[in-house]
Formats: structure tokens, sequence, C-alpha cells
């Protein structure tokens, strides 16, 4: 009886102390997020420390030069980059803005040039989003015709397109009143990031030292190798993603693609989640010359360009940056991208794959390591 | 300026006063031959543990990782399950520096016989620290490998000898039968 009520003492403990950590997780994610960002920057720059150090430079130089290259490094794209992104970033905006605001727009115009009719008659021709708005008339008839069982208050597509072409453009909006926590966070990322790098190894042997003696050489053993593996995965990903993004911004600017460099950023993060990123970063592009251009065979360039660029990955980058190491199921990658974008929004997205790929390895590494050691 | 403010940590390290340590590391001879300079990187890479009596520091058949420096202390090495005792060490004396080279499981248990300070040097940081200072690496690794050479050729003469010793058996075993 006694042993029944602790095991379910026991339970109860295991779900408040998970519930703990999940609304923990959920409360302090944004803190999360800076972390896990600054501690992979850390970990990907390490072998630029360790190769300066190797040099005669002593650690804390070593981390304050390569700060100071990687600060120049961003001045200089800023000072290059920073005002085409800007522009770039507004123009998507106002176009964003302008799908919603243009039929309001549109009939306060009508009304005011022919105030005796009712601008109905008038706002029926010609315009081009009065053609969206017919289109969309149409395939709400043609729904509620067709498929009886569906409420025509149900389908309400213009409605909905609405909500949707103004819920992008608020976020967008939203977007720049966040600069000062976007600032915040730049400062706080490389300044953790800094420390990490100076003073990381230094915290890892602190942490072992708490470790109890049973389990010390086990902890330095399963680090060792979490390290190796890690090690080449992340960095390799980081790398891919550079000359992804890197190969995608000049093939779309051949291609004279509205959006080129922000569009192509996205297709270099995007190619970080498998099977899903390489199609995702192609999405973006395609959508903005159906918008602007409606040009078919500009279509099937973009489409070509972003297959080229995905086989130069296959054939020449991934041989080379060794990521083979993690090999991650399918499935586990969808959860893990799902799980990410649910907790932590889009950036949670970017990091799933990465952070999934940290704890396969924590957990295999730790498994092995508990049996070799006979402690289960 | 102090070592544990931010910026003393940037700017410079005061030269710690833990010279016992560096005179236990002189003692060990794959440190011979070291600077001060690199005696104290050593010291950076090295793990402080205290063992209170009775306390095991590895068992047989765990994998070995690296070697243990007794800074204070004793520890005997037993082997299998009737503890029987191959050696008892003491201050500045070490064992399982081959686990440095390979991880090889332990040929033997490792006991404290009384509370003790070891020091213990893996073969994780030997490796960082190829990375970082090959030339101090490359140090130790020649006197880990003189050591080693030297073990060899201490067990091939223990082995010449033991078969001169098993011949001279065998001898002196079938003339006894003639006689």
């Amino acid at each position: 009886m006694d042993l029944t009520l602790g095991r379910f003492l026991r339970f109860i403990i295991v779900v408040f102390v998970l519930a703990v950590i999940g609304w923990l997780l959920y409360t302090l994610s944004n803190i999360i997020t800076i972390v896990i960002i600054s501690a992979l920057l850390a970990y990907i720059l390490d072998p630029f420390a360790s190769y300066l150090e190797a040099r005669g430079l002593s650690r804390s130089q070593a981390a304050s030069l390569i700060f100071i290259v990687l600060i120049l490094i961003i001045g200089l794209s800023t000072w290059l980059l920073g005002g085409k992104l800007y522009r770039e970033l507004s123009s998507l905006q106002q176009s964003t803005s302008m799908i919603d605001s243009s039929r309001v727009n549109l009939q306060d115009e009508i009304k005011e040039t022919i105030p005796d009719s009712s601008g109905a008659s008038l706002f029926q021709t010609g315009n081009s989003t009065e053609k969206e708005i017919r289109f969309l008339d149409d395939m709400e008839n043609f729904i509620t015709t067709n498929f009886s069982f569906i409420v025509s208050s149900q389908v309400n597509l213009q409605e909905k397109f609405r909500g949707f072409t103004s819920g992008i453009s608020e976020q967008i909006v939203a977007f720049i009143p966040n600069m000062v926590s976007i600032i915040m966070v730049l400062v706080i990322i490389p300044f953790v990031a800094f420390f990490l790098l100076k003073d990381g190894k230094e915290m890892k042997k602190q942490f072992v030292s708490y470790v109890p003696n049973r389990y010390f050489e086990m902890t330095l053993n399963v680090l060792h190798k979490i390290d190796m593996q890690l090690g080449g995965y992340l960095r390799g990903q980081f790398i891919e993603a550079l000359i992804i993004g890197v190969l995608s911004v000049i093939a779309l600017g051949i291609l004279q693609v509205k959006y080129f460099t922000i569009i192509g950023m996205i297709a270099g993060l995007a190619n970080m989640v498998p099977y899903v990123g390489p199609v995702a970063g192609a999405v973006p592009a395609i959508f903005v010359t159906l918008a602007n251009d409606g040009d078919s065979m500009k279509l099937i360039y973009i489409v070509s360009a972003f297959a080229i660029v995905q086989l130069i990955d296959n054939i020449f980058v991934q041989p080379l940056v060794l990521s083979k190491s993690v090999n991650l199921h399918p499935l586990i990658i969808v959860f893990a991208v799902l799980i990410g974008g649910q907790f932590f929004g889009l950036l949670g997205m970017l990091l799933a794959v990465p952070t999934a790929g940290i704890i396969k390895v924590t957990s295999m590494e730790l498994y092995i390591a508990i049996r070799k050691y006979n402690l289960i | 300026m102090q070592d544990d403010t931010m910026w003393g940590n940037i700017f410079g390290r005061e030269e710690k006063t833990e010279y016992s340590i560096y005179a236990v590391l002189a003692k060990i001879p794959i440190f011979r031959g070291l600077t001060k300079r690199e005696m104290r990187s050593v010291e950076r890479i090295l793990h402080r543990r205290i063992y209170k009596e009775k306390e095991v520091l590895f068992k047989e058949g765990d994998p070995g990782v690296g070697m243990y420096i007794i800074e204070k202390g004793r520890v005997n090495i037993v082997l299998g399950t009737e503890e029987k005792l191959l050696a008892s060490l003491s201050n500045g004396e070490f064992f399982g520096e081959i686990a440095l080279l390979s991880e090889i499981p332990r040929t033997a248990t490792a006991v404290a016989v009384m509370e003790s300070s070891i020091l213990g040097l893996f073969q994780s940081d030997l490796f960082g620290l190829l990375e970082t200072n090959p030339g101090m690496g490359n140090k130790i690794l020649l006197k880990l490998a003189q050591m080693i050479a030297d073990r060899l050729r201490f067990s091939n003469i223990e082995n010449q000898q033991l078969k001169e010793k098993i011949t001279e058996f065998e001898k002196t075993t079938k003339d006894g039968k003639k006689t």
C-alpha cells in the first residue's frame, strides 16, 4: 500500500517537475533563443580561437580578435547591403499593406469623383484589385453551389484573404517598433557569445568539477564524444547555409528577381532544415516573380537556378562539411520543426534541426557510456 | 587587478601561487622539460578531485580515458574480485598513462587508501592542448613515447629472462626424468 502511494507521489512529482520545465521553457523562450544562438555562434567560432591560440595568442586575445573581425565584417556588409535590405523590407511592407488598403482608397476616390452614383458599377471594372475580388467571389459561388454541405458564411474568402494580407503587413509593421529589442538582441548575442568563446573551456571544467567522482570520468568522456560529433555537424550546417545563401543571392540577382537579397538570405537559412528547406527557400522567389512579372520563362529560370544551387550543395558542399554524423529521421525533423515553431516561432523552426541533432547525439552518447560503465 | 573580475580575466591573469602543483608536476616524467608557462597550461587542463578513504577511482574493465597523478594521499592498484594488490602509490606518483593514447579498458582497479587529492589528465584535454599548443603537445607526446619505449624495453628484458628460466626449468625436468 505504502509502495503504491510512494510510486504515485513520485509520479506526481515527476509530472510537476516536467510541467514546471515546460512552463519555464515557454516563459523564457526569448532568453533561451538568445542563449542557444550565442552558444551556437561561440561553438562555430571555437576552431578559429584554437587556431589563433596555436599561433601564440592567449584565449582572451584570440576571442577579442575574432569579435573585432566579426564586427568589421558585419559593419561592412551593413554599410554595403544595409540600405538595400531596408529598401527591400519597406517596399515589401508597402506592397502587402497596399493590397488591403487599395480597395478602400478606390471606393473613396470613386465616391469623390462621381457623388451621384453608388460607385458600385464603376468599381466592378478594370482594376487588378477588383479582379482579385471578383475572382474570390466566383470561387465562393463555385464552392457554395457545388459543395452544398458548406455554409456560405463559412467560406467568405474575401474576408479571409483580407485578414491574411493585413496579418502579414501587421507583422512587418510590428517589426519596426521592435527595432529597440532587435538592437538589444544584436548587442546581447555577441556579448554572451564572446564570453562563451573566451571562458567556455573554464566553464566546462567548472561544470565537470561539480560531477560526483563516480560519474566524473564518464561525464568527461561523454562531453568529448558529443563535442567530436556535434562540432563537425553544427559548423557544417553554418558553412552550408552561408554558401547556399551567397549562391542564391548571386543567382537571383543575375535573374533580376525583386527583393533578391532577402529571398537569397532566406533560402540560405531555410536550407538548414532538410527536405522542406530547399523547397521553402525557392517559394518566396516564385511568389514574388508571379506577383510582379508573371513571366513563366523567368519562373523556369528561377527553378533551374535553385536546382543548380542544390546540385552544387549536394556535389561539392555536403561532402566537405561532413554533417552525416547526425542522421535524423525525416519524421523527427518534421516534428522538431513543428515544435520549434510552436515554442519559438520562425527562429525556433530554423534552430529546431540543430537542437534535435544535439539532443540525439547527447542521449545516444549518454546511453552508450552508461552501458559501458555498467551503471544500468 | 583581481583574478575574479571580468576585465581582470580579459587583460591578464595574475600568476597563481599554487607552487605545490608545479612541484608535483615536475616529478612526472611526461612533464619534464616544460617551461613554467607551459606548466601553467598543463595545470589549466588538470582536474583536481578529492577521494575519500576506500573510494574507487576506476574499476577494472571501465573504459580508460586518462591518467591520474597523486598530489597528496595513497592509492592501491588491485586486481580481480580477490583484490590482489599490484602496487601502492603515494605523493607524486602516477598511473593509467597509457589511457592517454588509446581508449582501452582499465586492467586493474584503483582505490584510495586514505583521503587523497588526485590530479586527472584526460585524453580529450591532451588532444585539445595538441591543437592549441602543438609545440608543447609534442614535448609531452615525445616524453610519453619515450616512457612507453622504456617500459617495452624493460618488458622485453623481463620476457627474455622468463623464457630463459622456462628453458632452464624444462632442461632440468628432462634431465631429472632421464636420471
